[in-house]
C-alpha cells in the first residue's frame, strides 16, 4: 500500500508531526508525487510554512521543496505566491492574515516550486480547504507546522498522517514510546461506545451548552445522568484542593465531560485525588486535540482510574519514520520500523524515502527532513 | 535627477545607481605577502565578485593577513516582491494610537502577557506591558485605550488562557526564549492549540515575542505576529491596534453579506 492509496477517500487530509523535522513535509511530497501520478487534482496548503529552503531555528538544516503540478489550488500568501513566479489564476480571496501576508486561493497554470503559507487559525484551514475543494480540488493536504495538531480535528478534517522520528530522542526505545503514546492519545476510544450509557452521556456533552451565555460548560455526571455544571475555566486553572473538594461534594460522580481544553496540569492533579479515593472517573472531550499531555500517555492514566474518551474520532491512515535527526544522530530505518509495528501493529509505518516503500519516493537528498 | 530604482531587481549601490559595488574586510590565515593578496582576489572572484580589488592589506599578526576589498556584485534581488510580507509596517506613536484606537475601537483594548512554561525571563514582557517600558517609550500599561495584565514568569499556558478569557482579552502576548531545543517551540504551539482547543482562536490576537522570534517562526508557530529585539511598545501597540480595527471591518463585512443573501 501507499500514503495515496490509504487516504484516498479523505477529502481532507492532515499531515501532523510530532515535533518539528520528523518528515511532514516529506511525507506531503511524496504524496503529491503519487496523486500527480494517478492525475489527481489536489489542493494544498500549511498551517506553517512549507517549502522553505532553510529550517527557520536552525539554519543549517535544509527543508524539502514543494513542487506543484499545473492545475493545482494552493492557499498561500500574497507575497509568496508572487516569489514563486508561477502563472496562475486567482480563484479566491480571503480575509486570513498572517505574519508573512495575506492568504489568497490560486490555481496554479504551471507546474513550479512554491512556499506555501496558508491560514493557522482551524476554522479558516477548514474554509479555504472546502473553497479549493469547490473550486475543483479532489483532495486537499493540509501540512502541520512543528508538532501542531489542531488542524487533525474532525471538526476541519478526515483522516490524518502522523510524522514521528529519531529526533523525538536519541534513545529508539523512547522514539518508539512516545510515539506509542501520540498514537494512543489520537486513537481515544469514542464515548458512544454502542451502550445506552454511551449515548446518553454524549448527548448531555453535545447539548453542553450553558443557558446564561451561550458559552460550552464543563459538566460532572453521576450514575443516574445528574449533572453538575463546574464554574468556567474550572479545567484550565484550578489547583488540586479545588479538584478534591469537587470529587468529595460529589461523591458518586462517574464522568467529567469537558467542554473545552484539557490540560496536563489539571489531568494530573486529577488523576492523584481519584486515586487517592479509589475512584474511576471517565474524562470525556471533543476529540484528541483537547487533550495536552506532558510525558505520561494516557493508559498511564487509565491505569491510575481516570480514562479519557472522545466525541469524536480522528482517523489515523498511517505513520510516516524519519529514522535521521538532522545534526544529531539517526536510526536504522528498517529496526526503527519493525520497533514501532510491534508497539503499534494495526496503523501502516513507512519511510517514503527508503528503498522498499512501494510508492513514488521523492527525490532523495533534495528532502531529506521535513 | 535620479534614476528610477528598478525595485525588481536591486543590487548594492555606492558611486551610482546599479553599480553593485561592495566593501568586505576579512582575514585569511595566511602570512602577509604577494601570495597572500592573491588568494584574497581569488577568493573574492570564487564569491562571486567581479573586478575584485585589494584596496587594503596587512599584517594582522604572525601568519594571517587582514584584507579590506571592493568588487561588483553581479546578482540582483526581487525587492518587489518581498513588499507586503509584513515588515514593512509604519509605526504609529503613541498619540496616534491613542487616536486610532479612540476612533476605530472606541473601547479599552485588553492585553494579557507572560512568560510561559519554564521560562524565567521577564524581561521583554516587562518592557512591553509595564509602564516603565523600554528604550524611552513607555510600555501599554501607560497607554489609556490599553488594560494590561502581566501575570510574570513561569506561567502555565493553561493559567495564561484562563486569565485571558476571564477578563475577555483582545491579546495575549507571551515571551519565551527559543532555542533549538524542542521545548521551548512546544511552550509556544501548546499555547495556540489551547486557545484552538478553547474555541477563541478567532477573539484573540496571538503575539509572541523573544531574542530569536521572527514573523516566519510566528507564522510555523501559529501566532498572528512575532516580536524580536529592537521591538518597542508602540511597534506592538500599532500591530494589535490595526489588526483589531481589520478584523472588526471583516466581521463587518461578513455580517452585512450575511444579511443581504437573507433579504
Amino acid at each position: 500500500m501507499t500514503l495515496s492509496e490509504l487516504t484516498a477517500s479523505d477529502r481532507r487530509l492532515a499531515l501532523v508531526g510530532l515535533a518539528k523535522n520528523t518528515g511532514k513535509t516529506v511525507a506531503l511530497t511524496a504524496l503529491l508525487r503519487e496523486l500527480q501520478d494517478d492525475g489527481r487534482c489536489v489542493g494544498v496548503t500549511s498551517v506553517g510554512r512549507d517549502g522553505e529552503e532553510h529550517d527557520v531555528i536552525d539554519a543549517r538544516i535544509e527543508k524539502p521543496r514543494v513542487r506543484l503540478p499545473a492545475g493545482s489550488l494552493v492557499a498561500t500568501t500574497d507575497g509568496l505566491l508572487r516569489a514563486s513566479a508561477i502563472a496562475h489564476e486567482l480563484v479566491g480571496d480571503t480575509d486570513v492574515r498572517t505574519p508573512l501576508g495575506r492568504v489568497l486561493i490560486a490555481r496554479l497554470a504551471a507546474a513550479g516550486t512554491i512556499e506555501i503559507a496558508g491560514p493557522s487559525a482551524a476554522t479558516d484551514v477548514r474554509a479555504v480547504s472546502d473553497a479549493m475543494l469547490a473550486h475543483g480540488a479532489e483532495q486537499v493536504l493540509i501540512d502541520g507546522a512543528v508538532d501542531r495538531r489542531a488542524a487533525s480535528s474532525p471538526e476541519v478534517t478526515d483522516g490524518l498522517i502522523m510524522s514521528t522520528g529519531a529526533v523525538l530522542d536519541r534513545d529508539i526505545e523512547e522514539v518508539v514510546l512516545q510515539t506509542r503514546d501520540a498514537v494512543e492519545l489520537v486513537r481515544l476510544p469514542s464515548v458512544e461506545d454502542g451502550s445506552d450509557t454511551g449515548l446518553r452521556l454524549a448527548q448531555l456533552a453535545r447539548a453542553g451548552v450553558s443557558s446564561v451565555n451561550g458559552e460550552r460548560v464543563t459538566l460532572l455526571v453521576d450514575e443516574d445522568f445528574a449533572t453538575v455544571a463546574l464554574p468556567p475555566r474550572f479545567v484550565l486553572s484550578t489547583e488540586a484542593e479545588q479538584i478534591a473538594e469537587l470529587l468529595d461534594a460529589n461523591p458518586t460522580a462517574r464522568w467529567l465531560l469537558v467542554a473545552g481544553a484539557l490540560p496536563d496540569r489539571f489531568l494530573r492533579n486529577l488523576v492523584h485525588a481519584v486515586h487517592r479515593r479509589r475512584r474511576e472517573l471517565v474524562v470525556v472531550v471533543a476529540d484528541s486535540t483537547r487533550v495536552f499531555l506532558w510525558k505520561r500517555g494516557p493508559d498511564w492514566y487509565r491505569r491510575q482510574g481516570v480514562e479519557l474518551r472522545t466525541l469524536n474520532s480522528i482517523q489515523l491512515q498511517a505513520i510516516t519514520v524519519n529514522p535521521i535527526a538532522p545534526q544529531s544522530h539517526g536510526f536504522d530505518s528498517a529496526e526503527l520500523r519493525g520497533l514501532l509495528e510491534e508497539a503499534i501493529p494495526d496503523v501502516p509505518i513507512f519511510d517514503v524515502l527508503h528503498a522498499d516503500y512501494a510508492g513514488v519516493a521523492p527525490i532523495a537528498g533534495n528532502a531529506t527532513v521535513g | 535627477m535620479r534614476d528610477a530604482v528598478d525595485l525588481t531587481a536591486v543590487r548594492p549601490y555606492a558611486d551610482h545607481l546599479g553599480d553593485g559595488l561592495v566593501q568586505m574586510s576579512f582575514t585569511l590565515p595566511v602570512p602577509y605577502s604577494l601570495a597572500a593578496r592573491r588568494a584574497a582576489l581569488e577568493l573574492a572572484a570564487n564569491m562571486g565578485f567581479s573586478e575584485p580589488e585589494v584596496v587594503h592589506y596587512e599584517e594582522l599578526t604572525e601568519g594571517y593577513t587582514y584584507f579590506v576589498m571592493f568588487g561588483r556584485c553581479t546578482q540582483t534581488v526581487d525587492f518587489a516582491a518581498l513588499q507586503g510580507e509584513g515588515f514593512d509596517i509604519e509605526y504609529m506613536n503613541e498619540d496616534e494610537i491613542e487616536a486610532f484606537a479612540a476612533e476605530h475601537l472606541a473601547r479599552k483594548v485588553v492585553v494579557v502577557g507572560a512568560s510561559t512554561g519554564s521560562d524565567t525571563h521577564s524581561v521583554g514582557i516587562d518592557a512591553m506591558l509595564n509602564l516603565k517600558g523600554y528604550h524611552g517609550h513607555h510600555g501599554l500599561e501607560g497607554y489609556r485605550s490599553f488594560e494590561t495584565y502581566n501575570l510574570g514568569s513561569q506561567v502555565p499556558n493553561s493559567v495564561l488562557l484562563a486569565k485571558a478569557i476571564e477578563v475577555d482579552a483582545d491579546a495575549i502576548l507571551v515571551s519565551q526564549t527559543v532555542t533549538q531545543q524542542n521545548l521551548h517551540v512546544h511552550n509556544l504551539t501548546e499555547l495556540v492549540e489551547m486557545v484552538e482547543a478553547e474555541g477563541k482562536r478567532g477573539e484573540m490576537i496571538l503575539a509572541c515575542g523573544g531574542p530569536r522570534v521572527s514573523n516566519e517562526l510566528a507564522k510555523e508557530l501559529g501566532y498572528d505576529a512575532g516580536f524580536s529585539k529592537g521591538t518597542e511598545p508602540h511597534h506592538l501597540a500599532t500591530f494589535i491596534v490595526r489588526e483589531l480595527a481589520a478584523r472588526a471591518e471583516s466581521s463587518a463585512r461578513a455580517t452585512s453579506a450575511t444579511e443581504s443573501a437573507i433579504g
